[in-house]
């Protein structure tokens, strides 16, 4: 089963002054599940991205995978990062090809699955091309392509699409959608747009401003395909909106005490 | 249309600096066959052609050439295979580098050419001496450049592999190496020319041949065309070992960058 169960993780980073990023995180992630991380920049949400990816350890508390405990990567765990972070030496196929190359697969194998995320992402006919030739959009689609070549269960996204324009990014959570239902897998999909993570996510965790804790978890029960005008969405949307704004509305009478 | 006016204008650029060039050529060519400037300073140079076609005819200049080529070529594969090596073992090593930090900064600060009289004590005058001379030319510059290289390697581009779980040898090969290549390239550039200048200096201060040698054999002959013939095809050996080393950084090392 590929979820997590995150319990009691904190996260303070060193230094001469502490600085406290994530209190106290809580959270079931389900098998197969599309969860939205949602939460202003600063919140730690890209912090807890990374600890689910491995590339950092928690402070205090501990997270289960697969009945495990989480010690470090893994290739059962895809990321896509915000800069998608591709290797301007390689051309795209390569680049895609890159986590099956680290595993001593034969280059048969790497084409044919390469091949097969690329045509999945729309990249067919870019296999040659170095990633300077990719708009910002096409890079992410070839970072996730690259995330997806390696099979994993998981999908890690940190506001892969935050850095493209208002349509380009449209675009791309259709496109996203549409893998996730064909290849379903767990995705944890971090952004600090509201109407994004309510139009993805079967569930929203909406972390408070730092340090991060867990403010509410919404559902969303629509089933996809959604419709971005739905009513129930823009319900959803403006509860989250109400609750970030009680937040601050909070934070602002602290300050004025 | 674009294309069509930046060829012409290329045309153009090129052909008023050849005719620059002759202009400076011919000037050169009057001054000392009207004997404003002795030819024992200047010569003329119709006749530094005609003493280079000289040299390659009579193959007078095929032993010098190979000579000095083979010191540099020895010297500069030893030096940048040291310097990358030494730059990844100081970076790679945990604390290597800032306990080795003073020491290799101390042997950069030592002017080079104050060591070449104590090589010869240790080496002799031969071959293993004008290594030892092109090594210390070109290993810091490389050594230095590796460091920063390395350093240079995107935090995210590390971050990938460590998702995709890749061994430490993995990551510097496959990772780390190729985004220190840009500027490690630039060294190599860089002590090309320094590495030829290290072992034509050498040769200069002492030897038995080499191209060096020979352009000190003509000056105290006060053979001044042959000279300038030497210097000539010294320039040009130069030029053609950097155009070598562009060579092979655009098309084989750094494609992508080109493309």
């Amino acid at each position: 089963m590929a979820g997590f169960l995150i319990n009691g993780v904190s996260k303070v980073y060193g230094g001469t002054t502490p600085t406290e990023t994530l209190v106290d995180i809580d959270l079931t992630i389900e098998d197969g599940e599309f969860l939205s991380i949602l939460g202003p920049s600063g919140c730690g949400k890209s912090t807890l991205l990374e600890i689910l990816a491995g590339l950092q350890l928690p402070t205090s508390g501990e997270i289960w995978f697969e009945g495990k405990k989480l010690q470090g990567p893994g290739i059962e765990r895809g990321v896509v990062f915000q800069d998608p972070s591709l290797y301007p030496w390689r051309t795209v196929m390569q680049n895609v090809e890159l986590g099956l190359e680290l595993r001593h697969k034969n280059k048969v194998e790497r084409k044919l699955a390469a091949q097969k995320y690329l045509d999945m992402v729309g990249l067919q006919g870019f296999e040659n091309k170095y990633p300077h030739h990719l708009s910002g959009g096409m890079k992410q689609r070839a970072g996730l392509a690259r995330a997806l070549a390696n099979s994993p269960e998981v999908l890690l996204m940190d506001e892969p699409f935050g850095a493209v324009d208002h349509l380009t990014r449209l675009q791309l959570q259709d496109d996203l959608l549409r893998i996730w239902e064909a290849e379903k897998k767990t995705v944890v999909f971090v952004t600090h747009d509201v109407s994004e993570a309510v139009f993805l996510g079967d569930r929203v965790v909406l972390l408070s401003p730092r340090p991060g804790r867990i403010n509410k978890i919404f559902r969303v029960p629509n089933k996809h395909p959604r419709k971005r005008d739905d009513i129930e969405l823009l319900k959803i949307q403006n509860d989250i909106y109400a609750a970030i704004h009680e937040v601050k509305t909070q934070e602002n009478l602290e300050f004025i005490i | 249309m674009g294309n069509k006016t930046t060829a012409h204008y290329n045309w153009r650029m090129i052909s008023g600096q050849i005719a620059l060039l002759l202009l400076i050529l011919g000037a050169i060519e009057y001054i000392v066959s009207a004997e404003i400037v002795g030819s024992l300073y200047l010569s003329r140079p119709t006749l530094v052609i005609k003493e280079i076609i000289r040299l390659f005819a009579e193959g007078e200049i095929f032993h010098h050439l190979s000579v000095t080529l083979w010191e540099f070529l020895v010297g500069y594969v030893l030096s940048a295979a040291a310097g990358i090596g030494t730059g990844m073992f100081l970076v790679l090593i945990p604390r290597a580098e800032t306990f080795f930090k003073p020491f290799l900064s101390a042997l950069l600060a030592v002017p080079k050419v104050t060591i070449i009289p104590m090589l010869m004590l240790w080496l002799g005058i031969g071959l293993s001496n004008k290594i030892a001379i092109v090594f210390l030319f070109c290993f810091f510059t490389i050594a230095f450049n590796t460091i920063t290289g390395i350093k240079q390697t995107a935090d995210n581009h590390l971050k990938v592999a460590r998702v995709f779980e890749a061994t430490k040898l993995q990551t510097i090969i496959k990772v780390i190496l190729p985004s220190a290549a840009p500027t490690i390239f630039v060294a190599l550039r860089l002590s090309a020319a320094t590495g030829l200048v290290g072992a034509l200096f050498g040769e200069m201060i002492a030897s038995k041949d080499g191209l060096g040698n020979l352009l000190v054999q003509a000056t105290s002959l006060y053979d001044t065309t042959k000279a300038f013939a030497i210097i000539t095809i010294v320039t040009i050996v130069s030029v053609l070992i950097i155009a070598l080393i562009d060579l092979f950084e655009k098309k084989i090392v750094l494609k992508w960058k080109s493309s």
